[in-house]
């Protein structure tokens, strides 16, 4: 397979047909097939090494490859962060059967990291739940989609298709023993489908809510009431990586305790947003966002206000935690999390009390309805930011977001430090009154906004005016 | 529930309190007299968590946090601070939320006043919201079927009725809809909640957005006056709340009780109370006057009519026919003034549609909790209990989905249970006794109708195999399953299964009302009150009654044929529609022309009552305080909460009046009185007196024991002819019953019943759907519309009784042990 | 002599103004807050201002009320909303003029006028039904029973000084149809909500 061409229509470093994936300096353990423009065919994929890693787990016996993934120390990249390894271990003994489920409904704000993965590289994805299969000695596994990804949907059966064809999934995978059924389930588009036991009920046919808590976790009662193991997109398309190339190898990247590259989706007031494959632990958020070889600073050359870390369900950052390192544990201690690895980057002309708005009312769309303080809560600050930019804010408005915020998520909400102000951070991660994470997350932009910029949001009410927004263009991920 | 295992040790506010293993922590605490908010959390439901209101502050070690107590079950060492801070505040603030799109319209609102969101918002809500903005909307009350109201506005989205349509009743056809705050309760498009127990979602709302067509706006909860029942409308005998105001009925609720009911009621149950309320209710004796119309009369003439008719006739000339609706009291009462005064056996409370009653009194009987028990084994032999006995389907349903119970069918049409069934066997008419000799490995080898000998076997396999090791009990639910099939197939049936599993229970799903209760009291042909036969009981009655019929009468249709035959000179018919129940119709009819002087007891004008010569109004259930025995044998207290309309009086009364004018004393001035004389003559009801009853209210007190096992002599049944469809004939939950139809919400909700086929059978037919053809019985031929249905049986032809449409009971012929119907061509 | 001294007084009072009044034919003007029979309103529209809640009938200390809500015809409505009063009944051999009852209506649906002399000849005139207590349709004025012995200014209501002096009430507001707006009779100006301080101030604390 001849080297792709990578095209620079604008010397950035966009590839036309991967839109919004930059490709830039640096290790390529999961996008190494992103810059062919015909990645997404098995042909393709073929030539350029995949299936090797299936192959080489085939030679080795189940245990081995799950001890193998567990030495990899490779962290979930969902969002909580979890080591794969040690979930695959929860599963009870002796209940079959049981099954592997891929959470590919990505739709937390800023992130699209899944959607690239599932549309330029099925089958690396397709590779990897095999030997996640092989590993758990699984025989089913489900491959949840999200609804709006019409082309990851298409990418995905055609390959499928393919893959069953060339004898990769089905009976007798490369002529072994071992067998492999893989179900593809399109979302209905639902964010809180993410959440592992609303996508569990939703594969069901039920409506997506969130499950009751404990079990914490699927392993033990999952789908259809069996031991379910529950596994991001990205999580499985490093699996064949790592059992080419061996767990050592996989380490020699990143940091101690965060080792491999991972997908990060920078979006915003940035010079060259898009996603890039990082080093975890060893990059900062100031290599990430004014990085030559990254985001390359902010646009226009305007100051950093504030930026997300980790997805929009994350607290924000400021100036003065760009020297954090992709960490999750640093992240956390610091006030935000890690989350999906979306980056969202606002400059000093955001209006912060529309940010909030824009965020929090993502979140009372996406409530599922099942906790009355996030099902009430999230749309009555909502309507609360709504009232304060229409001019009829008042002044207890403040306090009363703060308020219902605690009765979300009780206690400190996790904040990054405020120096200037001498204001400590209150780590990761909130509590809840609520069973699933969604609530909580809608207080975020508040808190973080309120704590820095409270001066904002009364000047919105007491004089009704806010940042003056240029109508700049936002340069997205797409040079079309 | 129960005490397995050791109990936990929690604190609770500082106190020390022991919680059942595996208890909810809210459950604990209240039992334990700390009330934690809730709305989502119902007893008899699975916890979900939803409205998160009932947040406390638990430690489990790990430092104190905030944990919904719905979800959470005791642990040891647990610390519970139901009263601190954060706990209040969390409350506090779920609540604000809960308020923030439920509109204030309480002045309006039903439930205001006996509303929860109300009550726990006074007690731990805060004083007042800070939300100004507007509220949701939606359509204010949208009906989700005929009789329920669904105002989404006041919903507060707690999951009760979803859940218990989806859970306890099955009928999943109410759901969420839409997200966030905008979620609401709602049908699916153009499928109304047709469901029988939709009632019971009214109950458990916790605010006003479910509300039933019967009570919306006629009272205030503080109007409402209240007394503990029990609901005759079926054997079942569920416990219900009478709720009035000014002396009229307003509502029934269910009450919990833990052996029968568990606090839900079907619609008929709920709903009946319309029908005794109902203007055409009789409130004045009537009597056949000279010019052959009857006419309103008084009590006096009345009583000395029906005295007089009753005066030098010959025992053997006199028929009593019903009294299955009766109370215990009334029920005695009549037995001992025809059985004691009169002097006749032609006693019989069951019309020709239930089971010989020496024989259903001789099985060894089971309780619902037993038949429910966790991991039993439960054989349908009977009815529908979806259809009949609606408030035992649910248990029946609980026990088989979440409980581990294995059902089998043995029935001739898929039930309401069939989708939980383990097995469901399609037992055609007439062939049921071979089903269950297959089962056992008797009989040869050929399929029985559709059942081939293997299936029968591997279900014989499962019961016999779990009574013999496995410590599973098996109770066999027992019944009619078709009206056209003559009774003798499954007390055939029963009695192989008697012989061949040990420790076997019977539960009886006879029907009516107080069935058992007449069945115990004796109104059946050969027994005496107390489950004795007329030999063996005789020397007991010696002292209290002046007489005791000297051999074993005719039961009810028996009765009919010899009044037919003009040897009846006095049918009194206690609350029996002669020509509406009798599943023969013919029969019916030309019992009643043929019989003497009829005297008849009854709440409504029938048809029947149109044909008497003197009709006695009686009192409604509500009207009347006495007890009723149910199907498991259970006595429990009917109260009195109104008055009657006009001079109606209690049957009792009237039986003790009609023997007065007769010269004899029946020793009763009130129901009380019955108590005292049965204790003497029963000794099985001799642990039960008013005060006992009194104190046990809401459990009842279970009345056992009975006669040794009759064995009725073996049906013939005729082979069935591969051109012919064997007639089933089921009931269906309303009917043209006259409670029912008296009865405004459930009226219009009889269906309209068509001879159905199995779907390849009707093809064959080569009629379009809802099409005519005429078909052959026994009773000559009949035209009829025709339909398929993949419920029924393949060689088999179904109708409902009872019902607009085709006329079941003009096809039944009461003599044969089966009907087949055949096609006769155009 | 003495008696004299006994005239004295009576001829000084002879010639002063008299303090009794020829009652009935003259009467004196009411107190302002006088409770007297009840009357029930209507909306600006015509609607009846009764849900039928029976808030009125609870309270009432004397159990002189009887009330009945039935479902609100969709085609014809009786009243705004779902539910109306049906029936309403008010015993005046039991009504000890409270105000109560007007205290505890949602709607500012029962009020009192100043009307106190009436007298009846049977049982029956003394139950008012919801008939003869509802203002006229057309004028928004108390209906005058052929018993009753009205003067003007008798039929005004004076419920505008309950709602003032009730716990959560405010002085400022006595005399005014608070929001619900008010079928013709005497209308006054609406207030603007009761902790708002002027009439017709700023909008800042809408709703309560």
């Amino acid at each position: 397979m001849p080297e792709p061409t990578i095209v620079h229509p604008d010397g950035m470093g966009y590839i036309p047909h991967a839109a919004g994936f930059v490709a830039n300096e640096g290790p390529k353990l999961v996008s190494g097939r992103f810059p062919y423009e015909d990645s997404y065919t098995l042909e393709c994929a073929l030539a350029t090494g995949a299936y090797t890693g299936l192959r080489a787990a085939l030679g080795r016996t189940p245990a081995d490859v799950h001890t193998e993934v567990r030495d990899a120390t490779l962290l979930g990249r969902g969002g909580a962060g979890f080591p794969a390894g040690v979930k695959w271990g929860f599963c009870p003994e002796d209940v079959w059967p049981r099954y592997l489920v891929v959470n590919g409904d990505e739709s937390e704000p800023g992130t699209y990291k899944d959607r690239l993965l599932m549309e330029r590289d099925p089958h690396q994805l397709i590779e990897g739940c095999l030997i996640a299969c092989y590993a758990l000695g699984l025989s089913q596994c489900f491959l949840y989609v999200r609804g709006e990804m019409a082309l990851a949907q298409e990418r995905l059966a055609v390959a499928l298709n393919d893959a069953y064809e060339a004898g990769y999934v089905g009976r007798n995978i490369c002529d072994t023993d071992f067998s492999v059924d893989i179900t593809l389930h399109w979302g209905a588009g639902a964010y809180i489908v993410g959440e592992e036991t609303a996508l569990i009920e939703s594969l069901e046919g039920n409506r997506g809510m969130p499950r009751l808590k404990p079990p914490y976790f699927p392993a033990a009662i999952g789908l259809y009431g069996r031991p379910t193991i529950v596994n991001n997109v990205e999580t499985l398309a490093n699996l064949p990586w790592i059992l080419e190339h061996g767990a050592i190898a996989y380490r020699g990247y990143g940091s101690e305790a965060s080792p491999g590259t991972r997908l990060f989706a920078v979006s915003g007031h940035v010079v060259r947003p898009g996603v890039y494959e990082v080093e975890q632990g060893v990059t900062t958020y100031r290599d990430l966002i004014y990085g030559p070889n990254f985001c390359r600073g902010i646009r226009e050359g305007n100051e950093l206000k504030a930026f997300i870390p980790g997805g929009a369900s994350a607290p924000w950052f400021f100036e003065e935690q760009l020297d954090l390192s992709l960490e999750a544990r640093d992240i956390g201690a610091a006030g935000s999390m890690l989350g999906s690895g979306a980056i969202v980057v606002m400059d000093h002309t955001t209006d912060v009390v529309k940010a909030c708005l824009r965020i929090v009312r993502f979140f009372a769309r996406e409530s599922c309805g099942k906790c009355s303080p996030c099902r009430e809560g999230t749309s009555w600050e909502e309507k609360i930011l709504e009232r304060i930019l229409d001019g009829h804010g008042r002044p207890s408005d403040l306090d009363l977001l703060l308020d219902i915020g605690d009765n979300i998520s009780p206690g400190p909400y996790p904040v990054a430090a405020h120096g200037a102000a001498g204001l400590d951070a209150v780590p990761f991660p909130p509590l809840q009154t609520t069973i699933c994470p969604l609530g909580p997350s809608s207080v975020a932009p508040i808190t973080s906004a309120l704590r820095r910029f409270r001066s904002e949001f009364e000047a919105r009410i007491t004089r009704h005016e806010g940042i003056p927004v240029r109508s700049a263009p936002v340069v997205d991920g797409d040079p079309a | 529930m129960n005490d397995v295992g050791q109990s936990v040790e929690i604190t609770v506010d500082g106190r020390t309190v022991l919680a059942n293993p595996g208890e909810l922590l809210i459950d604990a605490c209240e039992r334990t007299g700390t009330y934690i908010p809730r709305f989502c959390h119902h007893p008899r439901m699975r916890p979900v968590g939803m409205c998160r209101s009932c947040l406390v502050e638990v430690d489990t070690g790990r430092g104190p946090a905030l944990q919904a107590s719905c979800m959470l079950e005791c642990s040891p060492g647990m610390q519970v601070d139901t009263e601190s801070e954060r706990t209040r505040k969390a409350q506090a603030g779920v609540l604000e939320f809960l308020l923030v799109n439920h509109p204030l319209d309480c002045p309006v609102c039903d439930k205001g006043g006996e509303c929860p969101l109300q009550d726990q918002t006074m007690a731990f809500g805060p004083g007042e919201s800070r939300f100004v903005e507007e509220k949701r909307h939606f359509e204010k009350p949208i009906p989700v079927n005929d009789n329920v109201f669904l105002d989404r506005e006041r919903c507060i989205l707690c999951d009760r009725c979803t859940r218990f349509a989806d859970e306890v009743a099955g009928d999943a056809l109410i759901h969420f809809q839409g997200r966030g705050s905008d979620t609401e309760v709602n049908t699916f498009p153009d499928e109304p909640f047709s469901s029988y127990f939709s009632g019971n979602t009214v109950q458990v709302c916790p605010v006003g957005a479910l509300t039933a067509a019967p009570y919306r706006f006629k009272a205030r909860p503080w109007d409402l006056e209240e007394v503990e029942s029990t609901s005759v409308v079926d054997s079942v005998g569920s416990r219900i709340a009478v709720q009035s105001s000014r002396d009229c009925v307003l509502r029934f609720q269910g009450v919990d009780a833990d052996a029968v009911n568990w606090g839900w009621l079907c619609d008929k149950e709920r709903f009946i109370f319309e029908a005794y309320d109902h203007e055409d209710r009789l409130g004045t004796p009537l009597l056949r006057g000279d010019d052959g119309d009857l006419a309103p009369t008084g009590w006096g003439e009345a009583l000395a009519a029906a005295a007089a008719a009753l005066t030098d006739v010959d025992p053997d000339r006199i028929a009593v026919l019903g009294g299955a609706r009766l109370t215990n009291e009334s029920q005695y009462a009549w037995t001992k003034f025809a059985k004691g005064v009169l002097g006749t056996d032609h006693v019989d409370a069951q019309l020709g549609d239930g089971l010989p009653a020496d024989f259903v009194l001789g099985l060894p009987r089971a309780t619902i909790d037993e038949a429910c028990t966790p991991g039993g084994i439960i054989v349908l032999l009977g009815p529908d209990p979806k259809e009949e006995l609606g408030s035992l389907y649910l248990r029946l349903r609980h026990a088989v989905v979440h409980d581990g119970a294995t059902l089998i069918e043995l029935t001739p049409r898929a039930t309401g249970l069939t989708p939980f069934a383990d097995h469901s066997l399609r037992v055609r008419p007439g062939e049921a006794v071979d089903v269950v000799r297959a089962m056992f490995g008797e009989g040869g080898t050929a399929p029985i109708g559709g059942v081939t000998v293997e299936e029968a076997q591997a279900v014989g396999a499962i019961v016999s195999g779990a009574a013999v090791g496995q410590n599973r009990p098996v109770t066999v639910l027992l019944g009619r399953q078709s009206l056209a099939e003559a009774p003798g197939t499954v007390v055939d049936a029963a009695l192989v299964l008697h012989d061949w599993i040990a420790d076997v229970r019977f539960l009886s799903m006879l029907r009516r009302g107080n069935v058992h209760g007449a069945l115990d009291l004796g109104l059946a042909p050969g027994l005496l009150p107390g489950r004795v036969g007329l030999d063996e009981g005789r020397p007991r009655f010696a002292a209290a009654w002046p007489t005791t019929p000297a051999t074993k009468g005719r039961d009810a249709l028996e009765s009919l044929r010899a009044a037919a035959d003009g040897e009846v000179d006095v049918l009194v018919l206690l609350g029996a529609d002669v020509l509406t129940d009798v599943p023969d119709h013919d029969l019916a009819r030309r019992g009643l022309e043929g019989a003497g002087t009829v005297i008849a007891l009854d709440l409504f004008a029938t048809p029947t009552v149109a044909a008497a010569d003197v009709v006695l109004p009686a009192t409604a259930p509500t009207e009347t305080d006495g007890t009723v025995t149910n199907l498991e044998g259970r006595v429990s207290i009917v109260a009195r909460k109104v008055t009657p309309p006009g001079t109606a009086r209690p049957d009792w009364m009237i039986a003790v009046e009609l023997a007065r004018r007769l010269g004899a004393d029946l020793g009763i001035s009130s129901p009380d009185d019955v108590w005292a004389e049965l204790s003497v003559v029963s000794p099985i009801h001799a642990h039960i007196d008013p005060e006992a009853l009194a104190v046990q209210a809401r459990e009842g007190i279970l009345v056992s024991g009975g006669p040794a096992l009759v064995r009725p002599a073996p049906l013939e049944v005729p082979s069935h002819d591969k051109n012919s469809y064997r007639l089933v004939v089921t009931r269906s939950m309303y009917d043209c019953g006259v409670l029912t139809a008296h009865s405004r919400s459930l009226a219009g909700l009889a269906p309209v019943t068509r001879l159905a086929f199995e779907p390849t059978d009707f093809a064959a037919l080569g009629v379009a759907e809802g099409g005519r053809i005429e078909v052959r019985g026994p009773r000559g031929n009949i035209d009829v519309v025709v339909g398929p249905d993949s419920r029924v049986t393949k060689g088999t032809a179904h109708l409902l009784f009872n019902q607009r449409g085709v006329s079941a009971g003009d096809l039944i012929e009461a003599t044969a042990a089966v009907i087949d119907l055949t096609v006769v061509p155009v | 002599m003495g008696y004299f001294r006994g005239f004295a007084v009576t001829f000084r009072k002879l010639w002063e103004k008299r303090v009794t009044i020829p009652y009935p034919e003259q009467k004196r003007d009411k107190p302002e807050r006088l409770h007297g029979r009840h009357v029930l309103n209507r909306y600006e529209d015509g609607m009846e201002k009764c849900i039928g809640c029976e808030l009125c009938a609870g309270v009432c200390p004397a159990n002189c009320i009887y009330v009945r809500g039935a479902d609100n015809p969709p085609d014809d409505p009786v009243s705004p909303g779902e539910r109306f009063g049906f029936v309403y009944e008010i015993n005046y051999l039991r009504c000890i003029h409270c105000d109560l009852c007007v205290e505890a209506c949602p709607t500012e649906a029962i009020t009192e006028s100043k009307l106190f002399e009436f007298s009846f000849t049977n049982r029956s005139d003394a139950v008012y039904t919801k008939d003869e207590l509802m203002v006229d349709g057309e004028t928004g004025r108390p209906q005058q029973l052929p018993w009753e012995d009205w003067r003007d200014g008798e039929d005004t209501h004076t419920s505008g000084w309950m709602r003032a002096t009730s716990p959560s009430g405010s002085a400022a507001y006595v005399g005014k149809v608070s929001w619900s707006g008010e079928l013709g009779y005497g209308i006054r100006a609406p207030e603007q909500g009761r902790s708002g301080g002027e009439a017709n101030g700023d909008d800042e604390e809408e709703g309560s």
